[in-house]
């Protein structure tokens, strides 16, 4: 979903970036993105503060609440895939192995 | 309740009346447990995050165990775990518990994001369980019954609770109709690119393949 939405607003998406900081997501606010995901999650209250000013001043107040509103959604969305333990189709994984070797998602891999 | 008086800025409108919709959800009698279990159970698994030690729901044990896990690491919730209540309580309740603590982890997230105050859990209210449950469902690799079909289906067992799922997912992320477009933008706001650059990086960070 993030290549095809990347295709169409005509960013060059370097995938890795997920996973990686060192990456540059191509993506247009996707340095003040990725932090504000890895405050809300693991930093400390000056980091949260911190990563929501950076998304106010460069992207508005009203991607800060879209950001916080997608957050909360993939909170929700993520327990519900763990908990029910829905599959990811063996086709699927082998269209994206390229994806998934370049994030280390087999290391989440359960079934 | 969800009126955002203290957020740094203004919420989108749609947002607080999903919310409280939720709590209706949550307060309401579910498929197999009451107002009061279900408040128990998003109680138990909300202390599991917030350093205020994890008081006993009252309730089966094994449905404390998952509630905790899921709230507080969701990577590390497994079939094991996941079928080990469903034994002791059945499948309705498993998945029912699966919807409020998931659920729950969206209203406290956006909350949490925004640095604003969690809301206090709604009061319980009277009613028997609605025993509303779809019948003839089986695992398919799955560690509860649903149907095949992707995610918004797996709660399926006890469809209030997918219902409710789904009625969360729009505001806060996309309708199906935002969907279908790969160019889609909240103007003014984020772009479909940049909510699915979140959306990726809060999986990763939570260890979901899916």
């Amino acid at each position: 979903m993030l290549r095809g939405s990347s295709i169409a607003f005509g960013y060059e998406l370097d995938i890795r970036a997920i996973a990686d900081d060192r990456f540059h997501s191509g993506v247009p606010g996707g340095d003040v993105i990725l932090p504000f995901v890895d405050a809300v999650m693991t930093g400390t209250a000056s980091d949260q503060r911190l990563a929501r000013n950076a998304i106010v001043d460069a992207l508005g107040p009203e991607s800060l609440v879209d950001a916080a509103g997608v957050f909360a959604n993939f909170q929700m969305m993520n327990r519900v895939a763990e908990g029910t333990g829905i599959p990811v189709p063996g086709a699927a994984i082998e269209r994206e192995s390229e994806m998934v070797e370049a994030l280390g998602l087999n290391s989440f891999y359960k079934h | 309740m969800f009126d955002f008086v203290n957020a740094p800025l203004p919420i989108r409108g749609d947002i607080p009346a999903t919310l409280r919709n939720e709590w209706g959800h949550l307060a309401a009698p579910g498929a197999t447990l009451s107002s009061r279990e279900r408040i128990a159970v998003a109680a138990v698994s909300r202390s599991s995050v917030d350093g205020g030690g994890v008081p006993a729901s009252g309730l089966d044990p094994s449905i404390d165990d998952l509630a905790t896990t899921l709230m507080a690491d969701p990577g590390a919730v497994d079939e094991a775990l996941v079928r080990s209540t469903a034994a002791a309580v059945g499948d309705p309740t498993t998945v029912e518990v699966i919807g409020i603590v998931s659920r729950l982890s969206a209203v406290d997230g956006f909350h949490m994001a925004l640095a604003v105050p969690i809301e206090a859990l709604p009061d319980p209210v009277e009613g028997d369980p609605t025993r509303d449950i779809t019948p003839d469902l089986k695992r398919r690799r799955t560690h509860v019954p649903m149907p095949p079909g992707p995610i918004p289906v797996s709660l399926d067992l006890a469809p209030s609770e997918g219902i409710a799922m789904e009625d969360l997912a729009g505001p806060l992320y996309m309708t199906y109709s935002d969907m279908a477009h790969d160019d889609f933008a909240r103007s003014p706001g984020l772009n479909r690119s940049q909510m699915e650059l979140i959306s990726s990086r809060t999986s990763h960070r939570n260890g979901c393949f899916y």
